[in-house]
């Protein structure tokens, strides 16, 4: 075999790799690796400059195959292959060494981590001398979008792409869509309407001739692949209504949040005093415009407890983001339908980010709210008071700026619950193969670089399902996600990554060993031949039937045992 | 000098590799012995990966893969999981050491899980000592 | 043991001018600002903390508001219009209004209709008494002599039993202000020998107003300084040498030169002193409460019409002279008998005592066991 000619580029990052590695050292030793004729470190590869090097060096130097050691291919690659095709070169004759996220970022001592990183290089060299060249696939788009949940994000994502033209279905659970918006009665911090959005959303929705809204029913399956999905609906009102299939090319999973059950801090004496309530217990009473007790009267002392499930050891450690300004709210709902209430918020940090926030805080404190501070890991206990005082309860507290254990006098305790993945996630997650958190949050493609999609091509997230947060956030994830998806429908045509296996039919033996194994019922079994095949566009690229197979007669293409031989002997030589 | 295990690491490309990233996104220290070779799926990983990483050297060989039930291609992890014990008593009928090839499921949050689980290992084989393996067979070849 | 939070506390205080203090989300700046403010008396954000918890018996028992001269540097500082300044000018007022066990302060300072009324009342009682006095034994066209219609000999009588009717109310109120701020607190043991040792503070408080000379500004306290010494130079000369000053025509110079100079300081001080509240020049006079106005118009009226009076009497038009003693008496009287024992002059007795206080105070607490005393973060602040 003629050796290819190679061309390494090691980045420094700005001091990201360079503090740590000594690049210029990983690009001399990679310049004495077979087949590399070029070798340079530079400042930053991903920038203009960087790629241009790399385009200028194919076109001057005849360069075959191109190694970049720099961050994870999971940042990058698609950056520097989209380089290689701009000088003509087939993008898969590309390799990227990970010396960042992998090496400079999690290694302190700078000769050992640079001579792990030319292990990398060299591995990454070695792999990409047997690259092949690989043509992508190009499929249709089914223009139709199907959406999972009926809540402010999925109408707000089904309402985008209708009114674009495009079909939509929207799947809710429920016998009515809403969501959770649907129990609330005012929204922080401008204190509009929830019902007004709401009835605006829903009229909208239910009037729209490209939304096919089926309430009270569930996705049973999800088949196919990105542009080309099939869904299968049914009822859950009645069974005897059948399943019903829809082709969509996209998915958008809506499915929002539940509320913490508050009775697991027993603390605070939930389900036990009757007048400790949960938020959304409130939202309900401030939907009737009646504030009381279950006495009957209305109380005197309100008092607001916050971080209910959030931001604790030992039950979420997360913030739920939307609390803190929904206690605010609750504060001056209390105080306009109730002046002579006295309102106390006992709260661990005032979260106060978002547009509007800071000004509401302030406001909330000119409206008399007594803010009592409690530390991060303290429970404030809440017991019924004595009959000689004046209140119903009283709330022991360390009181943090005061320095001292202080009682808060409470007739109404309000507990601002924080949210938590539904029941069903993981059904869910299953449904569409997408992945969640530590918490049980769906997990985005990319944090910033690509919230609103998965790492499964062709589903995408909106909404509080991905992480607590607020009505502008979710409705801006929505549409973020309506828009992800009309580009590609405007483009008609998907390219798919041209990585898939395929069967060698001279070694197949007909055994039948990986038909069984593939969870796409990718591989089809030919009588006639007395082979098996593989169907390209539903295969997904796993591999379990490239380890599986006795004869070694399919080939994961990108992911061959002779390039992950070669990757072995790099990183060990 | 003292003894710095060579560790070859197979990441699956969904979860565990994310979680290396993470480790570093998180700038988690950990010690540099694993080098990693990326996979689409720890079901992708055949033993003979594992044999050629030993007999090229290799101290150690880490598996690593998504959660049981949390596999990116459904169950991909089940197969690894079942493979795993076959390939474990292969590995000791030839003598080597149950502890120098790991199976770890990591997550794509869990950063700190993976930088542990590194850690730990090189420990362990620190204690073992360097794997004969390659040394073993040049002998064989030789004598041959 | 839990301290019980009274959240009305803060309604009650609104009354007493404490308008802004549920705005303070304690971000400490105002504290650290405060020149005065020192381990162990840090103010004022933990004066507004307890103002906002309602912990009534701490705020009672505090000194802090006394120790505060406000600079109004706090306010300025403040990045929530809090007003801590004001806040603890709030707080004296309240104060006052807790330690006087007749109840009278705290009707004038919730309610300036009650107090003007009162100051009403008594003048007009004060002038009626004097006008019957006067026709009873003297004649109205003569202002000396056996037949003066107001005899300095017989006013100084009246005088002093005024004088020792407002002493035995004042300091009967400032025993209540020690037993609150020192002799309640079990956990301070204050020696005897710090009470001796200490005292000369008191006089030196008094009348060097020395804490408030720290206040970056050095104007308020100058300004400050001369109308006070100006008005005690006139208590001293009117009740120690009372004869002279009535006895004209002839002038005894070396008493009437600090008369004089005690006019011109009580003119110049509280004009300007109104000047600043009107024209709102700096913090600590944008917010006015009704017994600030009173204080300073009481002031100016009684010295406006004490100059009037002597320059009739210095002219030799008795008559007019001598109803103008009876108006000057008719300001004087309420302005001593319900501003000094009720109203903001009582500042003048408590605010040096307090400082007094704080420094035993601070002695009996250094004496205490170290483990009992608070040494968490936030508590310094």
């Amino acid at each position: 075999m003629e050796e290819p000619r190679i061309g390494v580029y090691v980045c420094n990052c700005g001091t990201n790799i360079a503090k740590v590695v000594d690049c210029d050292a990983v690009a001399e030793f990679a310049a004495k690796l077979p087949g590399v004729v070029v070798a340079r470190s530079y400042k930053y590869m991903c920038s203009n400059p960087g790629q241009e090097m790399i385009v200028q060096d194919i076109e001057e130097q005849s360069l075959e195959r191109v190694v970049v050691a720099a961050c994870s291919p999971r940042m990058h690659e698609q950056t520097f292959r989209r380089a290689l095709e701009t000088a003509g070169l087939n993008p898969y004759l590309f390799e990227m060494a990970n010396i960042r996220e992998q090496c400079s970022w999690v290694h302190d001592d700078g000769a050992i981590a640079t001579e792990k990183a030319q292990a990398l290089v060299h591995a990454a060299v070695n792999r990409v001398a047997r690259h092949e060249p690989l043509e992508r696939m190009s499929v249709d788009m089914c223009p139709n979008t199907l959406v999972i949940g009926g809540g402010i994000a999925g109408m707000t994502a089904a309402l985008e792409l209708a009114d674009a033209g495009k079909r939509v279905y929207l799947v809710e659970k429920q016998d009515h869509l809403g969501g959770n918006i649907a129990r609330v009665d005012l929204t922080a911090p401008y204190l509009d309407s929830a019902r007004d959005i709401l009835t605006y959303l829903v009229t909208r929705v239910l009037e729209h001739d490209n939304i096919e809204v089926m309430t009270e029913s569930r996705v049973e399956r999800l088949d196919g692949f990105v542009g080309n999905f099939k869904a299968t609906l049914g009822s859950l009102a009645n069974a005897a209504d059948g399943n019903a299939a829809v082709d969509v090319g996209s998915v958008i999973v809506c499915t929002g949040y539940k509320e913490f059950d508050a009775a697991r801090i027993t603390h605070y004496g939930y389900g036990k005093l009757p007048n400790v309530i949960t938020s959304f217990e409130l939202e309900r009473m401030l939907r009737q415009g009646r504030i009381e007790t279950k006495e009957g009267r209305p109380p005197q002392f309100v008092a607001i407890v916050h971080c209910v499930g959030s931001r604790s050891e030992e039950y979420h450690s997360y913030c739920s983001r939307v609390c803190c300004m929904t206690a605010l709210k609750y504060a001056h709902e209390v105080k306009s339908a109730l002046p002579k209430s006295y309102v106390s918020d006992v709260y661990v940090d005032m979260h106060a980010f978002g547009k509007g926030c800071e000004d509401f805080y302030r406001q909330s404190s000119e409206v008399k709210t007594l803010f009592l501070m409690y530390g991060r890991g303290e429970h404030p206990v809440i017991r019924k008071a004595d009959p000689g005082d004046e209140c119903g309860m009283l709330i022991e507290v360390n009181e943090l700026l005061s320095g001292e254990t202080v009682e808060i006098p409470a007739d109404l305790v309000i507990l601002m619950v924080g949210m938590e993945p539904r029941e069903d996630v993981d059904d869910v997650a299953h449904l569409v193969s997408i992945s969640t958190d530590k918490d049980g949050w769906f997990i985005e493609s990319h944090p910033k670089l690509d919230p609103v999609a998965t790492t499964t091509d062709g589903i995408f997230i909106a909404g509080a399902c991905q992480a607590p947060k607020d009505i502008p956030d979710t409705v801006a994830q929505a549409r973020a996600a309506a828009a992800r998806i009309l580009a590609r429908i405007a483009r008609g045509k998907l390219v798919v990554d041209a990585v898939y296996a395929e069967v060698d039919e001279d070694r197949c033996s007909g055994c039948r060993v990986c038909n069984e194994l593939c969870p796409y019922v990718a591989i089809e079994y030919d009588e006639t031949k007395r082979r098996s095949h593989i169907i390209s566009a539903l295969c997904k690229a796993c591999g379990a039937c490239v380890a599986a197979c006795p004869s070694g007669a399919i080939k994961a293409r990108h992911f061959t045992d002779e390039q992950i031989f070669a990757e072995i002997e790099g990183v060990l030589e | 000098m003292t003894f710095e295990p060579k560790i070859v690491g197979f990441l699956c490309n969904w979860c565990s590799y994310t979680g290396a990233d993470l480790a570093g996104t998180s700038r988690i220290k950990y010690r540099p012995n694993v080098r990693v070779i990326r996979v689409m799926c720890s079901a992708r990983i055949d033993p003979t990966f594992v044999i050629k990483a030993l007999a090229e050297g290799a101290d150690g060989v880490l598996i690593c893969g998504c959660h049981p039930g949390d596999c990116h291609y459904t169950e991909g992890n089940y197969k690894t999981m079942r493979r795993y014990p076959l390939l474990k008593r292969l590995l000791a009928d030839y003598g080597i050491d149950d502890e120098r090839v790991r199976l770890e499921w990591v997550s794509a949050s869990e950063g700190k899980r993976f930088a542990d689980i590194v850690d730990d290992m090189t420990e362990r084989l620190c204690e073992l000592g360097p794997s004969l393996v390659k040394s073993a067979l040049a002998t064989d070849a030789v004598e041959r | 043991m839990a301290l019980r939070i009274n959240p009305k506390l803060i309604d009650e205080l609104e009354v007493y001018g404490a308008e802004d203090v549920s705005k303070c989300y304690h971000c400490g700046n105002c504290s650290a600002v405060c020149v005065h403010s020192s381990d162990p008396y840090v103010f004022p954000r933990r004066s507004m903390r307890n103002l906002q918890m309602g912990l009534e018996d701490k705020l009672k028992g505090g000194l802090e508001p006394w120790l505060c001269y406000y600079c109004g540097e706090c306010s300025e500082q403040c990045p929530r219009e809090a007003e801590p300044g004001e806040t603890m000018m709030s707080l004296r007022r309240w104060l006052t209004s807790r330690y006087d066990w007749t109840g009278i302060s705290r009707l004038f300072y919730r309610s300036w209709r009650w107090e003007v009324g009162a100051i009403l009342l008594v003048g007009f009682l004060t002038a009626l008494g004097f006008l019957l006095f006067g026709f009873s034994q003297g004649s109205i066209t003569h202002y000396n002599g056996s037949n003066a219609f107001l005899p300095s000999s017989k006013i100084h009588v009246f005088d002093w039993t005024l004088a020792m009717l407002l002493l035995a109310v004042l300091l009967s109120n400032a025993a209540r202000m020690w037993w609150y701020t020192v002799g309640r607190d079990r956990s301070v043991k204050v020696p005897m020998k710090s009470y001796i040792t200490k005292a000369y503070l008191l006089p030196a408080h008094f009348i060097t107003q020395m804490r408030y000379a720290k206040c970056a500004r050095k104007t308020p306290w100058l300004t400050h300084l001369v109308l006070m010494l100006s008005y005690l130079t006139m208590l001293v000369l009117i009740m120690f040498f009372l004869s002279k000053m009535a006895s004209g025509p002839k002038i005894d110079w070396y008493v009437h030169i600090f008369g004089y100079l005690a006019t011109v300081g009580l003119v110049v001080g509280s004009v300007l002193f109104l000047r600043n509240r009107l024209r709102k020049s700096s913090a600590q006079y944008t917010h006015s409460h009704e017994s600030d106005w009173l204080f300073l118009v009481l002031l100016l009226v009684v010295t406006l019409t004490g100059i009037s009076q002597s320059i009739l009497h210095h002219s030799g038009v008795d008559v007019a002279a001598n109803i103008m003693y009876v108006v000057h008496l008719s300001v004087v009287v309420p302005m001593l008998a319900l501003e000094v024992p009720f109203g903001k002059w009582s500042h003048l007795a408590y605010r040096p005592l307090a400082m007094y206080f704080a420094d035993v105070r601070a002695e009996g607490l250094t004496r205490r066991e170290p483990a009992s005393v608070p040494s968490e973060g936030l508590r310094a602040a």
